[in-house]
């Protein structure tokens, strides 16, 4: 029975495993710097890797935006999730697993009376705007350092390109780990509060209920890698991002920091006791930081090649995502409640009739919007500025 | 990893070589022009020979280096862009043979007054083909450095097309005691030997685009 609820976060797990593959090893793989099942194996084994050794911390944040408490509810969640990936991919729409399981578990909050975390919420919208930024300010430093030192080394280009297809090899495994650390938490964290398994000891190593788990999850991500990311990693490497060999390893490296740190419980308690404020961890969605990664390659490059028409959709996803899952679940919920009568969870924790609540939900509505307006604000100015540049430039040539 | 390490070490070495060949054939190639318009018909032959060498190696080093880098899936991105660069850096070699070729066939009369004409236009051209080898090394190791050393190719490219045109000048309104068809022939050859600097600026057309994508 355990397994016919699980299979919804599995097939989600499956679909990110065909999907977010190819974040890793696209343009590898699409421009045949790297085989197919040279990639395939390094990103199977490091996903499991991740998620099992490090997958937690993301997982206990998505628990505290709700804790779904009947294996019916996680299995509604994270059908609701897995659809609405689905029929968004379908209508061409830009979405993310990360923020449809979010929406979902909010959704399921409503249905259940339970309230929303607002500080967790918080904290994961906060992400996916510092997520990709994170990304393109990383891909941007990193971009510049590969470019210094490739001038300062002399280096053959056979050479130098030698070593960036072992570097891609390395930041690919690094990659994996991180997705199946940061991302585990889409699949399989609904699961852990509801899914009684008992810490079970394997000869070499104990796992936990929950690492138990995040190793079933990660294993159905391997299983989406291994069957059905090679055709979408052949159309990212060569039609959609094309990318050189540089920039390709500096856009893994990136995507890989950003989604380690917030995955990173080490790495959070670090700055706890370094007096700072603690890292969340969060999962975050690695198509939109590999696009800011590149926008950050793009800011290297210059102005013109960024694709706004990009920046915009991926801020749109931040809402409409969410609210597409969130009632996809109320909806589904309703449905399996009453129709079949199974338990999707009870209300633990009702949400308090006082004003905190709201002021709260409103400064995080507000600081949304006003996060927007800057980011659009800063892009009209960039868009000038560069327009302003080449008025300059052809005035100077045809005056 | 190993085998990788070889193969990459190995195509290095052969692109190497490749440009080591293609230089000595220019020098060879001036040296023959050399020889021939001094009428020193044995070292001429012997270029001769020496240049059908180097252009038969440049052939095989260039089929080497291609198939390497298909086989081994080297460089994707700028495969066939160094493919067109080794192509037309080869175009240098076959044109400086086939214009010593037409010397030893046609055995063309060229008189004393010109022979320092030909011996500077044959240099002038094979300048513009020499300063294209540093260009084209550096596209490896230092692209950054491409277009500063393109500059002298452009350079003997325009000295050429200058000496072959006074060249022809003075033989065509100068030298009326050659016939029509001794001045036809003079100006066929010269053209020939001009050749090779227009072959080196196409070639520094296509090393300027590709040292540009790679500062990129």
């Amino acid at each position: 029975m355990i397994f016919l609820f699980l299979t919804s976060g599995l097939f989600l797990g499956w679909t990110l495993g065909a999907n977010d593959a190819a974040n890793i090893f696209g343009s590898a793989v699409g421009s045949r710097l790297v085989s197919f099942t040279r990639a395939a194996i390094i990103a199977s084994v490091f996903v499991i890797l991740g998620a099992v050794l490090q997958g937690d911390g993301a997982s206990e944040t998505l628990g505290r935006l709700g804790s779904v408490n009947a294996m019916g509810g996680a299995f509604t969640v994270a059908l609701a999730a897995g659809l609405t990936v689905y029929f968004m991919t379908r209508a061409g729409l830009p979405v993310s697993t990360t923020q449809a399981i979010v929406g979902a578990i909010i959704g399921w909050d409503f249905f259940t009376n339970n309230a929303v975390d607002t500080k967790a919420l918080t904290q994961i919208v906060t992400t996916w705007v510092t997520g990709p930024l994170l990304g393109a300010i990383f891909a941007f430093g990193l971009y510049h350092l590969v470019k210094i030192t490739r001038k300062r080394i002399r280096i053959h280009l056979v050479r130098y390109e030698a070593y960036l297809r072992g570097g891609l090899l390395i930041a690919g495994a690094f990659g994996a780990y991180s997705l199946g650390a940061n991302n585990i938490a889409n699949v399989m964290g609904v699961f852990v509060p509801s899914v009684p398994l008992e810490e079970t000891g394997f000869g070499l190593c104990t796992l936990t209920g929950a690492q138990q788990l995040f190793f079933l999850g990660g294993l159905a991500i391997a299983a989406g890698v291994a069957t059905y990311s090679r055709k979408v990693m052949q159309t990212v490497g060569a039609n959609l991002l094309e990318l050189s060999s540089e920039a390709a390893f500096v856009v893994v490296m990136s995507q890989a920091l950003v989604l380690f740190i917030f995955s990173s419980s080490a790495l959070s308690g670090l700055m706890v006791r370094a007096g700072l404020p603690p890292i969340p961890l969060v999962p975050v969605s690695s198509t939109q930081v590999v696009v800011g990664s590149v926008i950050g390659i793009g800011l290297y490059k210059g102005i013109r090649n960024i694709n706004l028409k990009l920046l915009g959709s991926i801020a749109s996803g931040w809402i409409t995502t969410p609210v597409a899952a969130g009632l996809l679940t109320f909806f589904l919920l309703f449905f399996v409640k009453n129709l079949f009568g199974i338990d999707v969870g009870h209300s633990v924790n009702p949400p308090a009739a006082g004003i905190g609540e709201p002021s709260t939900a409103l400064i995080i509505k507000y600081a949304i919007v006003i996060l927007l307006v800057l980011i659009s604000a800063y892009l009209v100015w960039l868009v000038l500025a560069d327009k302003r540049k080449s008025d300059r430039i052809n005035r100077k040539f045809y005056d | 990893m190993s085998l990788f390490t070889r193969t990459t070490r190995e195509l290095t070495v052969r692109i190497d070589e490749f440009f080591d060949t293609i230089e000595i054939g220019i020098l060879i190639f001036k040296e023959g022009v050399k020889a021939y318009v001094r009428g020193d018909h044995n070292t001429f032959g012997s270029h001769l020979e020496k240049i059908d060498d180097l252009e038969g190696k440049a052939d095989k080093l260039q089929r080497a280096i291609e198939n390497d880098m298909i086989v081994h899936s080297i460089l994707p991105h700028q495969r066939s862009e160094i493919v067109k660069l080794l192509w037309q850096m080869d175009e240098i070699i076959d044109t400086a043979k086939g214009s010593l070729n037409e010397f030893y066939i046609e055995i063309p009369r060229i008189p004393s007054l010109l022979t320092e004409d030909f011996i500077s236009l044959a240099e002038v051209s094979a300048n513009a083909a020499e300063e294209l080898m540093p260009a084209a090394r550096s596209f490896f190791r230092e692209p950054h450095l491409v277009r500063e050393k393109l500059i002298k190719v452009y350079f003997f490219e325009r000295e050429t097309d200058k000496a072959a045109f006074q060249l022809k000048k003075k033989v065509f309104h100068e030298m009326n005691d050659l016939s029509l068809a001794e001045k036809a022939h003079i100006r066929y050859i010269t053209h020939h030997i001009e050749n090779i600097s227009d072959s080196a600026q196409d070639a520094a057309d296509l090393l300027a685009s590709m040292a540009i994508r790679q500062m990129l």
